[in-house]
């Protein structure tokens, strides 16, 4: 048996191709109202999407019980893991990676068996593409501390950029980084954001979505050589989208993640960007 | 103030009180002397402006260059009119220094480069002789054209470079320093004349450049002064003069009223808006009140100034007062020109504040400060010059740091934008003009500023300030967010709609004054008599088909359902557009629009 991937589902990483590469999701909780669904598992992102234009209250988010993580462990380490790497969206955007460490200290108190938990430091493809590179190293036989340095490193070069339909959503949820001049609702605007240091800074606003998207290219661009490069998108005309402009400067293979019912609930709808890896 | 002396009398009587008898054709000056001969300038100007202001090539109500060197003039003299120095080299540097600060508009800058070229030519000079002010001339001449970056033939320019080669060969030639600036004016003169030649729009639209005619009449004043003669104008000159300005159009000399008062006023705890309605409800027109709750500039027209200045002391400590009498003179002129014309005068407050008179009198600028939770730009502060309520609060959402109120018709000075860009905590800020005609005063600030680097985005428009602080990148450093935010501003184009002030043919377009007017980045491009024809045929000028959003900011004038309706038209023209509608509260141009 091999070491054991784990993340929670704010890295956006399709069902199919988590359970492909053997990576096990942590679902978040989704609230509309009293209704509480759990993300990724009953309720998808379409159909997220689609109450959100719908419904009268406005969605939130909790992260999963520390329960939750040490459950799951347990059930990972009694299937065979020699170890687990567990990797998690920003402690400074969810308490997610503080309930995941404390459900890591309760099973490590008993089991020998090693659990490191990463703070990414960032937000769905942004740890979810890196999750998918270290997930293919394990299955090849690498070790716990090779995957964890390599997992940090990565998520230590990785850039999201990416443009929101509206600031809105990330204002109510409280996430933007920095009591910053952010344009209020005088002008209709798209704001291009990145995650950057477990924040969410805003970059600058433009008018129009398809300058919007023509400035994403250019940030990324200015990133310098790439290693790897990932399309994050609300859906997939959106990804279309982006994935038009990605190739215009990438031409390696374009991973997509598709943001899910946590990160939409924050992004809001027609949000997309690229997660862009820098090399080392 | 008597009539023109006939010939043969001019020697004595007829003084203004920049004028003392003394002899003629008087070959060396000293600072006394420079001090009137400049004052004489300015006094001359003053009794033109009207007619200079009347050689607009585009019929909008913009910056007037007559006012705008006018104000400059007074900035300059300020500080020499009550100055007992006799060195010519000591008045040159304080009249130079406050043609400095006090430029308004593009031809206010340029005049303050010429008067400095003068102040740089007699450095180290108690009295000069013809020789030294011809040499002084081509300094100014050569500062002049340093200042534009792109100069341009059949402008003030031109007319300061002819002047600077007439007065060197007169004064090569043995002239007197009388005698050079006799030479020295017709060649200005001359050079006026010939403005239209080389520049066609001036052709185009039946004028001569007004900024080159404001310099002649600034030498002319100087040279009257140098010959002891009067420098006050007949009413049948002045009336000569602006029908001169028009040969094929007319131009109507709008009634002021009553009388111009502007005055600082410093206190605790001032409140703008309340101050604002008092003064309109004690009867004040075209009122300005601006700048925060310890310091602000009051501008108003009224019958009754001293109600104006008791409520102001009520409040505070009053400086700065300057009262003017706005009605003796304008109103026997404009009865005299309509008459000739045919034409009844315009009258009234609108009118006294459409010709934008006096609006932003050299006075010390108070800047509208933020409000406290304002965000800022992080270390990098903006500053942004506009005009109207709407655009003010949209500029604040885009966390400038401070707005100086101006722009179409009131032109900061260069000292109202230097104070504002001083005030900034950081130590960098980036200018947005938004506004054509305050670009090179805006361009002198990085030079005056001390401690800051400042760089000036030449956006000239409001949309183009706009489309620039919104590509304000909060993660970029300050040479980065200068550039990116240049590119941005030059993206968006600006279509306006306002009232044509005056009739015109130009660029095949006839205007009859009254009409409403489309301009497409500061370019003509039709007229009408319906507002909603000529926005339509606008924005298809704009090619607005080939853009993704159109934001329709109203005017002053315009009521939210108007703009809402007009908006409404706009998204059936243009069905593929997204129309977002913001109040901007802007004088004279009912529309402003954007398209991106």
């Amino acid at each position: 048996m091999a070491v054991q991937i784990v993340v929670d589902s704010t890295a956006d990483i399709p069902r199919d191709r988590a359970r492909d590469l053997g990576i096990e999701v942590v679902p978040l909780t989704v609230m509309f109202g009293d209704q509480s669904f759990q993300d990724g598992v009953d309720l998808d992102g379409p159909a997220f999407y689609q109450k959100l234009s719908n419904s009268p209250v406005m969605p939130t988010t909790s992260t999963p019980p520390p329960a939750l993580f040490e459950e799951t462990y347990r059930r990972l380490i009694a299937n065979g893991a020699t170890g687990i790497l567990s990797m998690h969206i920003s402690g400074k955007l969810s308490g997610t990676f503080s309930a995941a460490r404390q459900g890591a200290e309760a099973v490590t108190a008993d089991t020998h068996v090693p659990i490191e938990v990463v703070d990414s430091d960032t937000v769905s493809g942004g740890f979810g593409l890196p999750a998918e590179m270290v997930a293919r190293e394990a299955r090849n036989g690498a070790d716990l501390a090779a995957l964890k340095a390599h997992a940090e490193s990565l998520c230590s070069r990785v850039h999201v950029i990416a443009v929101l339909d509206t600031l809105e959503f990330l204002q109510r949820g409280g996430r933007i980084g920095r009591a910053r001049a952010m344009v209020g609702t005088l002008l209709s605007v798209k704001p291009l954001i990145e995650v950057r240091a477990g924040q969410v800074l805003p970059l600058e606003n433009v008018r129009t979505r398809s300058k919007a998207l023509e400035r994403m290219g250019q940030i990324v661009t200015a990133l310098g050589e790439l290693e790897s490069l990932a399309i994050v998108a609300s859906d997939s005309v959106v990804a279309d989208q982006i994935t038009a402009v990605a190739e215009g400067f990438w031409h390696g293979p374009i991973e997509r993640f598709a943001l899910g019912p946590v990160v939409g609930t924050h992004a809001g709808p027609g949000a997309g960007g690229i997660a862009a890896i820098t090399r080392a | 103030m008597g009539r023109w002396p006939p010939a043969g009398n001019m020697a004595k009587g007829f003084f203004s009180r920049f004028t003392s008898a003394r002899p003629k054709q008087i070959s060396v000056f000293d600072g006394q002397d420079l001090k009137r001969a400049v004052l004489a300038g300015q006094a001359w100007l003053e009794q033109h402006r009207e007619a200079i202001n009347a050689l607009n090539v585009f019929p909008v109500p913009d910056g007037d260059t007559g006012t705008n060197m006018t104000l400059t003039m007074r900035a300059a003299t300020k500080e020499i009119a009550d100055s007992a120095e006799t060195s010519a080299s000591a008045i040159a540097a304080i009249f130079s220094r406050g043609a400095l600060m006090g430029a308004r508009g593009n031809s206010g800058v340029i005049l303050s480069q010429i008067l400095r070229g003068l102040s740089k030519g007699l450095e180290g000079k108690t009295t000069f002789t013809a020789v030294d002010f011809a040499a002084a001339l081509q300094e100014s001449a050569r500062l002049a054209y340093s200042a534009v970056i792109k100069p341009v033939e059949g402008t003030i320019l031109t007319v300061i470079r002819d002047a600077a080669e007439a007065a060197r060969q007169s004064a090569a030639n043995g002239a007197n320093l009388s005698a050079m600036l006799g030479d020295t004016v017709r060649a200005a003169q001359a050079s006026v004349a010939r403005t239209p030649d080389l520049l066609p729009t001036l052709k185009q639209a039946g004028v001569v450049d007004a900024g080159g005619q404001g310099l002649a009449t600034i030498l002319e004043g100087v040279w009257r002064y140098s010959r002891g003669e009067s420098l006050t104008m007949s009413p049948r000159e002045f009336r000569e003069e602006v029908a001169d300005a028009h040969h094929k159009g007319m131009v109507t000399v709008e009634e002021e009223f009553g009388y111009e008062v502007v005055f600082l006023l410093e206190g605790e705890n001032l409140d703008v808006d309340t101050i604002r309605q008092t003064i309109i409800d004690m009867g004040g027109v075209s009122t300005v009140v601006a700048g925060d709750h310890t310091l602000l500039k009051v501008h108003t027209h009224t019958p009754t100034p001293g109600k104006i200045l008791d409520y102001g002391v009520g409040l505070g400590s009053l400086q700065d007062i300057n009262i003017e009498n706005l009605q003796a003179q304008s109103l026997r002129y404009a009865a005299d020109s309509a008459r000739q014309h045919g034409l009844n005068a315009t009258t009234g407050a609108e009118t006294a504040a459409a010709n934008g008179r006096g609006v932003g009198t050299a006075v010390a600028a108070p800047v509208v400060a933020p409000p406290a939770e304002t965000p800022s730009t992080g270390e990098i502060n903006t500053v942004a010059v506009a005009a109207g309520n709407g655009w003010v609060e949209l500029f604040q959402s885009l966390g400038v740091s401070a707005i100086v109120p101006g722009g179409q018709t009131m032109n900061p000075s260069t000292q109202e934008l230097l104070e504002a860009v001083q005030r900034c905590p950081s130590s960098k800020v980036i200018l947005l003009p938004n506004n054509g005609n305050v670009i090179m005063s805006a361009r002198q600030v990085p030079e005056l500023v001390t401690g800051k680097e400042v760089y000036v985005i030449p956006s000239d428009s409001l949309p183009q300030g706009v489309g620039a602080l919104l590509a304000f990148n909060f993660e970029a450093d300050f040479p980065t967010n200068c550039q990116a935010m240049e590119q941005a501003s030059k993206h968006v184009q600006t279509a306006e709609i306002t009232q044509a002030v005056r009739t015109v043919q130009i660029d095949g377009i006839n205007v009859t004054e009254g009409d409403i007017i489309g301009l497409v980045n500061n370019r003509l491009v039709t007229a009408g008599t319906d507002r909603q024809t000529v926005v339509r045929d606008t924005l298809t000028r704009m090619n607005v088909a080939q853009f993704e959003i159109v934001t329709l900011y109203s005017g002053e004038n315009v009521n939210a359902a108007a703009a809402d309706e007009m908006a409404q038209r706009i998204k059936e023209w243009f069905p593929a557009q997204e129309i977002e509608v913001v109040h901007g509260g802007q004088p004279y141009y009912d529309f402003i629009i954007s398209a991106e």
